[in-house]
């Protein structure tokens, strides 16, 4: 793998390893790659992974920057502002070098269509621009329709062995379509439907509804700031009012805000704002302090919903 | 701004309803807040920020004990404010819990606002 770099401005292929040994090999040779081009490099992998790829560079590690991607990355949709852009913009000269692997066995299925969908929305959101992110997939443990997906979502192909390849089925939009799926509150969801007059009585209520079901602490107010964002983006953008639904599940709350509203951008909530910049944080701020975000859009209105931890 | 006043209601401030009184602070250079800031009470917010930096020498000082909750654009309007100062610093005091929280999730180390806790 050390042809496509120089030829194309965004450069995102995906590898797919079957052993530790094949892992290590390969994200070493594209380290090693970037060291010799002095390029600034980013590695975010699960935590195991990390210490496989540290231990195959030795004192090469010195000067890389290391995340634990199940913490920095654990709601995938945060990964592009704060992970991926938020390195990429530190070193605006020259090309950048990141190895991020957001989908590990252990994903849930909760997850996994928005860790799909963050793949895809990575090539929109560095298109043209000298960046190149290699992201692993473990081809034993993980589902077939993950791998396939994959494929979809990289222009490029690593095997485990080294031997690059163009994606024949490349189609990034596809995959953002296909796991744009209708969300359904839980039966058990208590349900708040509210007006432009009634931001601060759904704030409250949200807050009510989250301590009820055992939330506590600074998650509260977490709860209440992306409440009060997702239910103001429904009476300013989202047609004037909206439902808000609230229940736990799987040890998360879930907090739900549907409106009559289309998302045109898919990027939305995932573009950093320069520093003096009016808006379009809000979105983005319920991305940092959840555990997962879902969206689901259509002619017939949008649903957001947000995980957080009980 | 010499003068309270409200937006979304009649002062006083009811629970439920949302609305943000903003009145000079005596004796000192800057502004009392009471009530709420977000979209309902946006532009009363937004005028009391671009008076304040109008008077601005040195210290602005932005009290907040009585504002029960701030959103991310509310955060944004004083930061953005902030930034724009010729020189000096804006000391908020007493704000909200949101308040620091949103300032460093966008803004880490942003040395033009001085936080002094609750």
């Amino acid at each position: 793998m050390s042809t496509v770099t120089t030829r194309e401005a965004f450069v995102h292929p995906a590898l797919f390893y079957r052993t530790e040994q094949e892992y290590t090999q390969q994200t070493v040779a594209f380290l090693s790659e970037g060291l010799t081009n002095g390029e600034p490099m980013a590695v975010a992998v699960p935590g195991p992974n990390l210490e496989l790829i540290k231990a195959g560079l030795g004192g090469d590690a010195e000067g890389i920057l290391f995340l634990d991607m199940t913490e920095a990355g654990r709601n995938p949709g945060r990964i592009i502002p704060k992970v991926l852009r938020g390195f990429a913009d530190a070193h605006p000269q020259g090309r950048v070098r990141i190895i991020g692997e957001p989908i590990w066995a252990g994903r849930s299925a909760v997850e996994y269509p928005a860790c799909a969908q963050h793949e895809a929305l990575i090539n929109a959101a560095f298109e043209g621009r000298a960046v190149t992110i290699l992201c692993p997939y473990d081809e034993v443990r993980l589902d077939p329709q993950v791998i396939a997906d994959a494929k979809v979502t990289h222009p490029t192909l690593i095997s485990g062995e080294g031997r690059e390849s163009v994606s024949s089925v490349y189609d990034w939009q596809a995959v953002v379509d296909r796991y744009n799926q209708e969300l359904v509150p839980a039966p058990d969801a208590v349900a708040f439907a509210f007006g432009d007059e009634d931001l601060p009585a759904v704030r409250q209520f949200a807050l009510a509804q989250a301590m009820r079901l055992g939330m506590a602490g600074e998650r509260l107010m977490d709860v209440e700031l992306a409440v009060a964002e997702l239910t103001t983006n429904s009476v300013v953008h989202g047609g004037g009012h909206g439902t808000l639904a609230v229940w736990a599940e799987q040890g998360q709350l879930v907090c739900e805000v549907r409106d009559a509203g289309r998302l045109t951008d898919p990027l939305a909530g995932r573009r950093p704002r320069e520093h003096g910049q009016l808006g379009g944080r809000g979105l983005m701020m319920v991305h940092y302090v959840a555990d997962l975000v879902r969206v689901h859009t259509s002619d017939d209105g949008t649903t957001v919903r947000f995980y957080l931890s009980l | 701004m010499d003068v309270p006043h409200a937006v979304g209601g009649p002062a006083p401030v009811e629970s439920g309803r949302a609305a943000l009184e903003v009145s000079p602070l005596p004796g000192r250079a800057g502004i009392r807040a009471r009530g709420e800031i977000s979209v309902l009470t946006r532009p009363s917010w937004e005028q009391a920020l671009s008076e304040l930096a109008r008077r601005h020498a040195g210290v602005s000082y932005v009290e907040l004990s009585d504002v029960a909750f701030v959103d991310v654009a509310g955060v944004t309007a004083l930061a953005i404010t902030a930034m724009n100062l010729p020189d000096g610093r804006v000391v908020v005091e007493n704000p909200p819990p949101q308040l620091p929280r949103v300032l460093e999730m966008f803004w880490p180390g942003l040395d033009r606002i001085e936080v002094a806790s609750r």
